[in-house]
């Protein structure tokens, strides 16, 4: 797990990596700027359901899989 | 033309930034004048000079427009982001706050026992320039932020 957002735990940096991707190269698949990407992964940003759509189907995950709502 | 609607991070910056700094000049000019004090600078009413913040602004927010509407869209999908947008978004909600704030005090700074149409006229210009001076700082602040954030963030 990475840095977290209130709202949201993520775990987008771990699956990036694993896919050998670099913040740089995953925002030009998803078409959307690398500080996006970087703001998601250090919590600080929550992405919209499309945005969170197009990371999953470019990291070939399950939009589960990357973010997750806190336990309250 | 391409070349002129097809925007990057750094003609943003410039834009914008150009724009919020001769906007700050001209309302901080402005401001000081109303209140009484003048500095060495003389700019007339009538000179040619004082149109060109509102022309720049408007050139400026037209090749804004231009280049959202009719660029590339996949370089504007990355340029205009949602992330972006909610910096916007945020910069705007302080501008307005500031805004709100600044004209509930040049209305009660006013001289309401001596009101006429000369006074009328000031506190106009004194709410415009405060304005212009609000929105200029925002968008010189931002302008470098968003480029910062772009080459390190």
């Amino acid at each position: 797990m990475g840095k977290h957002h209130q709202n949201l735990l993520n775990n987008l940096e771990d699956y990036r990596k694993k896919a050998g991707l670099t913040q740089q190269e995953l925002s030009d698949a998803a078409e959307v700027s690398r500080k996006s990407i970087n703001a998601i992964e250090n919590g600080i940003y929550v992405p919209s359901t499309v945005l969170a759509l197009k990371i999953a189907k470019t990291l070939k995950c399950k939009i589960e899989d990357l973010f997750e709502l806190p336990n309250t | 033309m391409n070349n002129l609607i097809e925007m990057t991070y750094f003609k943003r910056f410039l834009i914008v930034f150009i724009c919020g700094f001769v906007q700050i000049f001209y309302a901080a000019y402005l401001l000081l004048n109303l209140f009484g004090y003048s500095i060495e600078l003389h700019i007339s009413n009538h000179d040619l000079f004082m149109f060109f913040p509102g022309v720049l602004v408007f050139v400026g927010s037209g090749i804004l427009t231009a280049s959202y509407y009719l660029g590339d869209k996949k370089n504007n999908n990355i340029l205009y982001d949602e992330y972006t947008a909610l910096r916007y978004y945020k910069i705007a909600a302080v501008g307005y706050a500031v805004n709100g704030i600044g004209i509930f005090l040049l209305f009660s700074i006013q001289d309401w026992s001596n009101w006429n149409f000369q006074n009328a006229n000031n506190m106009i210009y004194q709410i415009a320039a405060f304005a212009w001076l609000t929105f200029g700082i925002l968008l010189a602040i931002f302008s470098f932020g968003d480029y910062k954030e772009h080459r390190n963030g």
